[in-house]
């Protein structure tokens, strides 16, 4: 069984070969348009062999954008900063407010407790449009409509839940003997939790804020209705491509590598941290 | 030093009481075992003494102060886990040192504190490793270590050897009574092993269904089961059991094992007639000649080394199995006929209806010092 | 005499590429007669469980022929090899009840139902599942479940009864009386039984002859008794018994007419020359220094003996373990009384020359084992 012959290395390289296109073909293809013309990306057919342009980049960065009907002044690195900014603040206090929730939730059973988690949860499940018209009206009664306050604050909508419920199961993994024991050792139930839980659950808890981020990052439709231009994220900031001498397709692709290589360099370190500290097992014998 | 104390302690879980009004006092100095199955309860006393959990109802005293509505890291005791619970992002040595870290020593005291204990526990070496670098053998030693290193007055040991093999089991029985003496301390030890319970237990508490169905030295449970089940529990190979009904001659009370009549010794005369069963140790069996009185003919089957001893299954004329055990390298039938003789005296009987054992004082009693 | 149920020559398992892959069974060499229980008995990873899945044919023998009756199988899939096995995770099938598990293999050779329920019937007493026999696995007992995977084992009629683990989750106060009348229903049979355990207490209980491994190697394939009479090597000896062998390094010393065997702490055991014959006392003055051993229950107490102290004394209500500071060590005895001796008591201890197992100190292999040389 152990013995694979020369053809089953063929065909697996061949399958995943396959697979890594499928996957790997609509980023690599953006990459590709946001280094070209408009003209050239709009040619029939398309042709793999173009000379590379950084006017994409340029424009985007210094903020002129020049098109058949003149020149237009775009916000995209007002956007970018506005998502780093909402995205980062968000997880931060969706964390701050998270972490010791799914703590208590794994480690108190108290009544209603299971009810409270899954009210939380079920707000991941209610369609963010149905949210959006009474919230708008209660945001401009309470003047946080186009606010960062307002916004992060909805963005716990995103964020706070799935934190909950993804580091929740991470601190219920630690077995509690362990933090007994460090009860027992003389130690309060604060330090047991800062010493014991947070280090053992932290793996867990980075991911959790890395998916949090990454919901957040890519979110659309709360700051669509809820944020004017100048507190926009890239993901709105998109929209502004779309101009009436038609759509800049080497702009938006260039907008869209911009946008994801924070989340994806993110990502890609991550994992390996993730990887790790998820193999910490010296629990049992 | 402290004597421990549980008054009347109820625990449930939802609808299920996993302690039933136990009550239950250990003296200072004194290792009592908590001797039971998987389910009767010890694990949750240990932690209510810890103070991990609390009861629902009832007292717990520590060296007479109750410490029923204090939390654990005031209590002061001891605790080694069976799953050895070390916190795997520390190493050997900082897991060890967590009681002291609590206490505020200085890094002097904590480092020789640490050092003195690994020391006894023969794991200086492998103080500088964290948990997953540890064989299963250090980390049981690393957790018991990390329970003794504050020198607790009260230590509470839940079935530390179960997870590390025969052989470091074995050679960590020896060596504990001596920890432990050392140190002076209280210990209430919970195991499943009835070896390590007589091997170490001053009294051992056998605990079912929440209940403690008998509390005595090492002696009282083995000679003087309070029933049947408390009987198979101890010992190995277990303890024979035949069903019989006591008759009375001129000689005093018999029962009949195989149309011989053996004589029992002891106060039995209100179970004449009665449906009885009758509790015969291996080891309290032998092997005798033909002829010789009130020997039993059976059938050997098979032959079974056990450790030192040679373990005999043996099928009477009725078809009754027996086990029959004695030291390696004394004399026994290998195979075919045989015959064997019971030694009446150190027989048990137990009521059938109600498996309980008849006639409690009259049991040999070895508490004072004879051998066996 | 008898005719050889299984002959293992020369096998060889490798794990990935042979000869570079990691070597988990070497040059294995074995036979064993029909009617006889075998044990291999190792720690996990000595390669007895390879080589027991080499011979059910759930592994590729990497070099070397397995024979079973007289039939080379090592190319055979399992099923044409007309072997029985119980496996060490039970395997039950879930869908089919215990009684249905029992009897699959004798329904699938289309045994008639009579014949089949009868045996199911004895089989069921013997390993007293008879009230659990229309259950399904998932809702017995580990300990019954492990009962019923015995149970299908052993019904067959095989040429070979493989079984893994056989006894580990049984429950304790069952043990003693089934292992009697397993071993009982084998002989009865004349089966022959090959079981594979890392405990050395069911490998004594049930085997006529134990092959012991260790690091893919096989150290010693002997009688119980001889294993303990005369271990091969080191790791045979502090291997099998339990308590394991107390071992101490000595200095092989001599004066006047003595043998002086000298231990840590300024002791010495002393022995007249003519305790050993002169082969072995010319193999001891050869070396300077050597291991010895010697078996718990070989250890006596008695006046004229070396000094020790009581480090613990443990009654365990048909035999006292008790341990004694001795020689920069700790020595273990077996006594088959209820002994009292305080912590801290002084006594006495003698080692009688016949139960003295002498080791080479560098190779591990024994030099002799009494007055015998190994």
């Amino acid at each position: 069984m152990e013995h694979t012959s020369l053809l089953e290395r063929i065909l697996r390289g061949i399958a995943l070969t396959l697979v890594v296109v499928f996957f790997m073909f609509p980023i690599v293809w953006i990459l590709m348009m946001s280094f070209q013309t408009n003209e050239t990306i709009l040619r029939i057919p398309p042709q793999l062999v173009f000379k590379p342009t950084l006017a994409n980049y340029t424009a985007l960065i210094t903020g002129k954008l020049t098109t058949a009907a003149g020149t237009l002044d775009i916000a995209f690195m007002r956007n970018l900063w506005n998502s780093v900014f909402l995205s980062v603040t968000s997880v931060a206090v969706a964390l701050l407010l998270g972490v010791p929730a799914a703590y208590a939730f794994a480690r108190h059973k108290f009544r209603g407790s299971e009810d409270i988690a899954f009210t939380l949860l079920s707000f991941r499940f209610a369609p963010a449009l149905l949210v959006l018209l009474p919230l708008t009206l209660y945001f401009q009664k309470l003047g946080l409509a186009n606010t960062y306050i307002g916004l992060i604050w909805v963005y716990q909508l995103i964020c706070l839940p799935l934190i909950l419920w993804i580091v929740r199961g991470y601190f219920e993994d630690i077995p509690a003997d362990i933090e007994y024991a460090y009860r027992i050792a003389g130690h309060s139930w604060f330090a047991t939790f800062r010493k014991i839980a947070l280090p053992l659950a932290g793996p867990g808890i980075a991911a959790a804020g890395l998916l949090a981020f990454i919901f957040a990052w890519n979110n659309f439709i709360f700051a669509l209705v809820l944020a004017s231009a100048d507190k926009q994220p890239v993901t709105v900031g998109a929209l502004a491509f779309i101009t009436s001498s038609g759509i800049q397709y080497g702009q938006i692709s260039a907008a869209i590598v911009l946008s994801i290589t924070p989340t994806l360099a993110l990502a890609l370190y991550a994992q390996r941290y993730l990887v790790e500290g998820l193999s910490l097992g010296a629990v049992k014998g | 030093m402290a004597s421990l104390e549980l008054r009347n302690v109820v625990k449930r879980y939802k609808s299920q009481t996993v302690l039933d009004n136990l009550s239950l006092s250990v003296a200072d100095g004194e290792t009592l075992v908590l001797f039971g199955p998987s389910g009767a309860g010890k694990t949750v006393l240990l932690r209510l003494v810890a103070g991990v959990i609390d009861p629902d109802e009832g007292k717990i005293f520590i060296g007479g102060e109750d410490m029923t509505d204090l939390d654990a890291e005031f209590r002061g005791v001891g605790m080694a886990f069976q799953n050895f619970a070390l916190f795997p992002h520390m190493t050997a040595f900082d897991n060890i040192a967590t009681p002291l870290q609590a206490k505020r020593s200085s890094q002097g005291a904590m480092k020789a504190g640490v050092e003195s204990v690994a020391k006894l526990l023969k794991i200086g070496h492998v103080l500088s490793h964290k948990p997953r670098a540890l064989s299963n053998g250090q980390k049981q030693r690393t957790a018991l270590a990390r329970a003794l290193v504050g020198s607790p007055p009260v230590l509470l040991l839940d079935d530390p050897l179960r997870n590390v093999d025969a052989k470091l089991r074995f050679e960590m029985r020896l060596e504990l009574p001596r920890l432990l003496a050392d140190r002076g301390a209280t210990v209430v030890y919970v195991t499943q092993d009835y070896k390590e319970a007589m091997a170490l237990g001053d009294r051992i508490a056998v605990m079912s269904q929440g209940v403690i169905k008998q509390l005595g030295t090492p002696e009282q449970i083995y000679r003087e089961p309070a029933n049947i089940e408390i009987a198979r529990l101890f010992g190995d190979p277990t303890i024979n059991l035949l069903d019989v009904k006591p008759s009375r001659d001129a000689k005093g009370i018999y029962v009949g094992l195989s149309n011989v009549q053996v004589h029992l010794t002891g106060a039995y005369d209100a179970t004449v007639g009665r449906d009885c069963v009758i509790g015969l140790r291996p080891e309290a069996l032998r092997f005798v000649d033909e002829g010789t009185p009130a020997a039993i003919p059976v059938t050997v089957e098979a032959e079974t080394p056990l450790n030192e001893k040679i373990v005999t299954l043996v099928r009477t004329v009725r078809g009754r199995e027996i086990l029959v055990s004695r030291p390696a390298g004394t004399p026994g039938q290998t195979e075919g006929r045989a015959n064997i003789a019971v030694d009446g005296k150190s027989a048990l009987l137990f009521d059938r209806a109600s498996g309980d054992r008849i006639g409690s004082k009259n049991v040999v009693n070895l508490r004072s010092g004879e051998a066996a | 005499m008898s005719q050889s149920a299984l002959t293992i020559s020369g096998v060889d398992k490798f794990y990935g590429p042979i000869d570079r892959g990691v070597h988990a069974v070497q040059n294995l060499t074995m036979e064993i007669d029909k009617g006889e229980i075998v044990a291999l008995l190792g720690s996990s990873g000595c390669g007895k469980t390879s080589t027991l899945r080499m011979i059910a044919g759930f592994e590729e023998v990497s070099r070397g022929t397995i024979s079973v009756a007289g039939r080379k199988v090592h190319a055979l899939p399992p099923v044409k090899r007309n072997v029985a096995m119980a496996f060490e995770g039970y395997s039950l099938y879930p869908p089919l009840t215990v009684r249905e598990n029992i009897a699959f293999a004798l329904k699938a050779a289309r045994l008639p139902k009579s014949q089949v329920d009868a045996k199911v019937a004895s089989i069921a007493k013997l390993l007293e599942i008879e009230d659990i026999l229309e259950r399904y696995p998932s809702s017995i007992s580990g300990g019954q479940q492990q009962r019923a995977s015995l149970g299908r084992a052993l019904i067959r009629e095989a040429d070979l009864h493989l079984l893994d683990e056989p006894m580990g989750q049984l429950e304790p106060q069952l043990r003693a009386v089934l292992r009697g009348r397993i071993k009982h229903f084998i002989k009865e049979r004349g089966l022959t039984a090959i079981l594979v355990t890392h405990d050395q207490t069911e490998a004594n209980a049930l085997a006529d002859r134990i092959a012991v491994m260790e690091g893919g190697v096989l150290q010693q394939f002997d009688t119980p008794d001889m294993l303990k009479q005369r271990p091969a090597n080191l790791f045979t000896g502090t291997f099998v018994g339990e308590p394991p062998m107390n071992v101490f390094e000595a200095y092989v010393g001599t004066a006047a007419d003595k043998i002086n065997l000298r231990l840590p702490d300024g002791l010495s055991l002393d022995y007249d020359k003519d305790a050993f014959s002169g082969s072995v006392r010319d193999e001891l003055l050869k070396r300077e220094r050597v291991v010895i051993g010697i078996r718990p229950y070989a250890v006596r107490r008695s006046k004229d003996g070396v000094p020790a102290t009581v480090s613990a004394n443990q009654w365990l209500g048909d035999q006292t373990h008790i341990a004694a500071d001795f020689a920069g060590g700790s020595l273990v005895l077996v006594e088959h009384d209820r002994t009292r001796l305080e912590l801290g008591a002084p006594i006495n201890i003698s080692i009688d020359p016949k139960n003295l197992h002498v080791f080479d100190q560098s190779s591990g292999m024994a030099i002799s084992h009494g007055m015998e040389l190994a």
